[in-house]
């Protein structure tokens, strides 16, 4: 296990390495000019302003120039300026990783214990009503767009029911708790301030959720057939001529049995929410990582769509080696090698 | 034993969760008594300098952080009033303008402001080399004789200039405060000033309000100046939200959770009527939406022949393309120079006439049409969504011959394209930087400046000698001889042909009900200091 962790933890720099560079390339081949939207479509034809800002922003050097000048830089920690926020990406990315990772945690929890829920019910009740519901309640979050949904579920529960909380990590006027990890709901507790912990909360729910359910219809999925399977076999058999009760087949053998696939889509669901929460951030105007990558695409910002791209490029490789070890330790006969 | 942990620890969540939603009080809000206003916005703020920032939500900012020499009248655009500056002169050909400062004008620090703060502020906006600069261009020198003092001497003609001093981008920083910071304001200011990350999180203005914090792509929140020697603002605080979809601003502010909804659909104006709680007024603006059409680009030759152009012209139904963009809640406008600015008055409108197009194509030798492709950049601004916009161009083109091959692109790669030749038509839009109309003949006239006279021929740059001429004598004037070259200068830039405006849409100002003072300005887009409760 040691000598496996080693070898991907020291390959990692070199993978991200890869990924950086194949984001600056990408980036600077494209057809677009993001002086565009430093100095504004009105001063695109005032050589001045133009030249100015091509010097203060490192883009009248040569290309190879500015690749290993940003390399360099990134042995230091500095991943650049961006262009829109003006701000230094590091502390950009710090500033809205936790509102991302406290929002994919959520719906990774909603996602697992939905999915999981339904995969039991629909094992226990195969074919019958409840595994009818259950499956076309996970078909319809896989199936519908993220936008749609988004808002819809705005429209319906926070505008016209008024029983969801609107968009946004608080209602507005309320103060955010003191910065400690960045997690709005732990700050509160860290306060003591159980109030500001709730609103965050319940400002989480509806974003998280309509992130989770297309991962709760993979998740029921898997469960469902693997707990199948598993009911299928001798030792299940042997266990309930022992006289065990069905509830306890299922909790008690059944379900621990069938939950090893569930890692390994969690692990990379992990991931993929996380970087793919850019719609959901959009409708909810949740301050994260989707967000700041979408504008920095739009806005052609280099550094920091270079410094989205090697956060991807590490939360992916973390999270596919987190994977990788949680199945190693769940099912003993797995050998990482 | 197992079930009944199992049971309990239910038990426990339940009573948990109760308990927690019960847990609604105790929330601290940022206004303690008093009420903060919060406004829901799409941002498009990429600074806080003021002598960088370059954007509609700048302006609301800057104007409620920094104060101007001068300020517009709300009630007439026209009309240029007091502010930092209780006085001003010009000499007789508008290269020397004196402005005398108020005593009593104080920074958010109580320090005084002094000539030697105004002359900083409009140098270094002048040598950031700043999307803004050019408003000073042509700059010769400022004097600062003495602490209430300025004198701005320009090296040609500038009658432009006092309306240019109300423009948000022209607020007074205190110079004391921004130097120790690393601001500067030499011809090498662009490479030696280093405050920009400073203006992230802090200010130096003498206005109403001093900014609280900025969160990028989030929040920006402003506080009340205790300092400010003017009328006191109303609201202790002012948080701008970032809101990006128009709907969720429409649910919010029906919601009760931001007080002024600033960007709503003027089809969204049905969904808030008989709701006692919101105001929702239209206004006309200055702001439009405007065809370009460049015979010098390539694939635009057949556009060289000026009956082609004046063919497009009339073959568009522009009170369609209103309905389908803005709901209707939108006007025409005759020339570059928008309705209401001077010299747009008695112009003749565009007119929809497919059948006078259809002739004009004949006479040109084009009477079976032709295709042309349309590059533009993917915006919806003003309510203006430019898909909606160019499909519905599209379709009016086709029915006298014109084939519009319309290509949508993200605004960074249009922009790539502009530099390679551009497109032989593509749409923009426009918002005034200040109330002067030399702004529309500088960048739409058929000038070495203008933004479009490189591509304005086959033959190469245009340059519309009358054009030209014009705004060297409009440079020179006041009152209504100014007004009658403007208005020379307008029916210039409309028989050029070169820009067509399309839609000059109004403005939906959504608010909560006991929030008074809600109104467009020219110069500020919203007054943050005006607003009040009824």
């Amino acid at each position: 296990m040691s000598r496996f962790l080693l070898k991907r933890l020291a390959i990692m720099p070199l993978l991200l390495l890869g990924v950086v560079t194949i984001a600056f390339v990408i980036s600077r081949l494209l057809p677009a000019n993001p002086i565009a939207s430093i100095v504004g479509q009105r001063n695109l034809g005032n050589e001045v302003i133009v030249a100015a800002a091509e010097k203060k922003w490192g883009l009248d050097q040569p290309l190879i120039v500015q690749y290993f000048n940003y390399i360099s830089n990134l042995f230091t920690g500095d991943l650049g300026t961006s262009f829109v926020t003006k701000s230094p990406v590091l502390s950009d990315l710090a500033d809205r990783l936790p509102a991302t990772l406290e929002l994919t945690i959520m719906a990774l929890v909603i996602g697992a214990v939905g999915g999981i829920l339904l995969g039991v019910i629909s094992a226990a009740r195969k074919d019958k009503i409840p595994d009818h519901l259950s499956r076309l309640f996970a078909l319809i979050g896989s199936s519908l767009p993220i936008f749609w949904t988004g808002l819809l579920f705005l429209f319906v529960f926070y505008a016209q029911l008024g029983i969801a909380a609107g968009p946004g990590r608080l209602t507005a006027r309320v103060i955010a708790p003191n910065h400690v990890t960045g997690f709005y709901t732990i700050d509160a507790l860290l306060m003591g301030n159980v109030a500001l912990f709730w609103d965050a909360f319940v400002h989480l729910l509806l974003p998280a959720f309509i992130m989770g359910w297309g991962l709760m219809g993979t998740i029921s999925r898997l469960v469902r057939a693997s707990m199948l399977d598993e009911l299928g076999a001798d030792y299940v058999r042997t266990v309930r001529a022992k006289g065990v009760s069905e509830g306890q087949v299922l909790r008690g053998h059944v379900l621990r049995n069938s939950l090893t696939p569930v890692v390994t889509v969690l692990g990379f669901a992990f991931g993929t929410l996380l970087m793919g929460a850019v719609l959901v951030e959009t409708i909810f105007s949740w301050n994260g990582i989707g967000s700041y990558a979408v504008e920095a695409t739009r806005a052609l910002d280099y550094p920091a769509i270079n410094g989205v791209s090697l956060l991807g490029g590490a939360v992916f490789l973390i999270a596919n080696l987190v994977t990788d070890v949680t199945y190693a330790l769940v099912d003993p006969r797995v050998r990482l090698s | 034993m197992k079930k009944r942990t199992l049971s309990a620890a239910i038990a426990a969540v339940a009573i948990t969760t109760l308990a927690l939603a019960g847990c609604s009080s105790g929330l601290a809000t940022t206004s303690g008594a008093e009420r903060q206003l919060v406004i829901a916005r799409a941002m498009d703020v990429q600074t806080l300098d003021p002598q960088r920032g370059y954007c509609d939500t700048c302006q609301i900012v800057f104007s409620a952080l920094y104060e101007t020499l001068l300020t517009v009248d709300p009630s007439d655009a026209t009309k240029l009033l007091p502010r930092l500056a209780t006085e001003w002169t010009n000499n007789e050909d508008f290269t020397s303008f004196t402005f005398t400062l108020s005593p009593d004008a104080v920074f958010s620090d109580g320090s005084p402001v002094e000539a030697t703060d105004v002359k900083f502020s409009l140098e270094r906006l002048l040598n950031l080399q700043g999307s803004a600069s050019f408003l000073m261009a042509g700059l010769e020198s400022i004097e600062a004789p003495d602490a209430g003092t300025v004198i701005v001497n320009f090296t040609a003609p500038n009658s432009a200039f006092l309306a240019i001093v109300a423009a948000p981008y022209t607020g007074v920083v205190n110079q004391e405060v921004v130097e120790a910071a690393g601001a500067a304001s030499g011809e090498d200011a662009a490479t030696a000033d280093t405050s920009e990350e400073w203006f992230l999180s802090n200010s130096a203005g003498s206005g109403a309000y001093t900014l609280a914090s900025y969160e990028a792509g989030q929040s920006i929140e402003l506080t009340r100046n205790d300092e400010f020697w003017g009328a006191k603002p109303t609201f202790p605080s002012v948080l701008i939200n970032e809101v990006t979809d128009s709907s969720s601003q429409l649910q919010q502010l029906q919601q009760g959770d931001v007080d002024i909804a600033m960007q709503i659909s003027p089809d969204s104006i049905a969904q808030l009527e008989g709701n006692a709680a919101i105001t929702t007024e239209l206004v006309d603006s200055f702001n439009y939406v405007y065809l370009m059409l460049a015979p010098g680009a390539e694939g635009g030759e057949v556009l060289d022949d000026p009956k082609v152009r004046e063919a497009i012209k009339y073959a568009i139904n522009y009170d369609k393309v209103i309905d389908a963009t803005v709901a209707g809640k939108g006007k025409t406008q005759a020339s570059p120079i928008p309705n209401g600015f001077e010299g747009s008055e008695g112009l003749e409108e565009p007119a929809y006439d497919p059948e006078k197009a259809k002739e004009l194509l004949a006479e040109a030798g084009v009477a079976d049409g032709f295709t042309i492709a349309s590059a533009y950049p993917k915006f919806a601004v003003y309510g203006v969504d430019f898909d909606v916009m160019m499909q519905s161009i599209q379709q009016d083109l086709v029915e006298v011959g014109i084939n519009l091959e319309l290509q949508p692109l993200e605004y960074t790669q249009w922009a790539e394209g502009l530099g390679t030749g551009g497109s032989p038509i593509t749409t923009v839009y426009f918002a005034p930087d200040h109330t002067d109309s030399s702004q529309y003949v500088s960048y739409f006239g058929m000038l070495p400046t203008g933004a479009w006279s490189a591509t304005a021929s086959v033959d190469g740059a245009v340059t519309n000698k009358a054009e030209e001429e014009g705004l060297a004598l409009a440079l020179t004037q006041s009152g209504a001889d100014r007004e009658a070259t403007y208005n020379a200068l307008g029916q210039e830039m409309a028989d050029d042909l070169i820009i067509l405006p399309i839609v000059n849409p109004q403005l939906v100002l959504a608010h909560a009900s006991d929030v008074s003072g809600v109104a467009y300005s020219p110069c500020c887009n919203l007054d943050l200091a005006t607003l009040g409760l009824k």
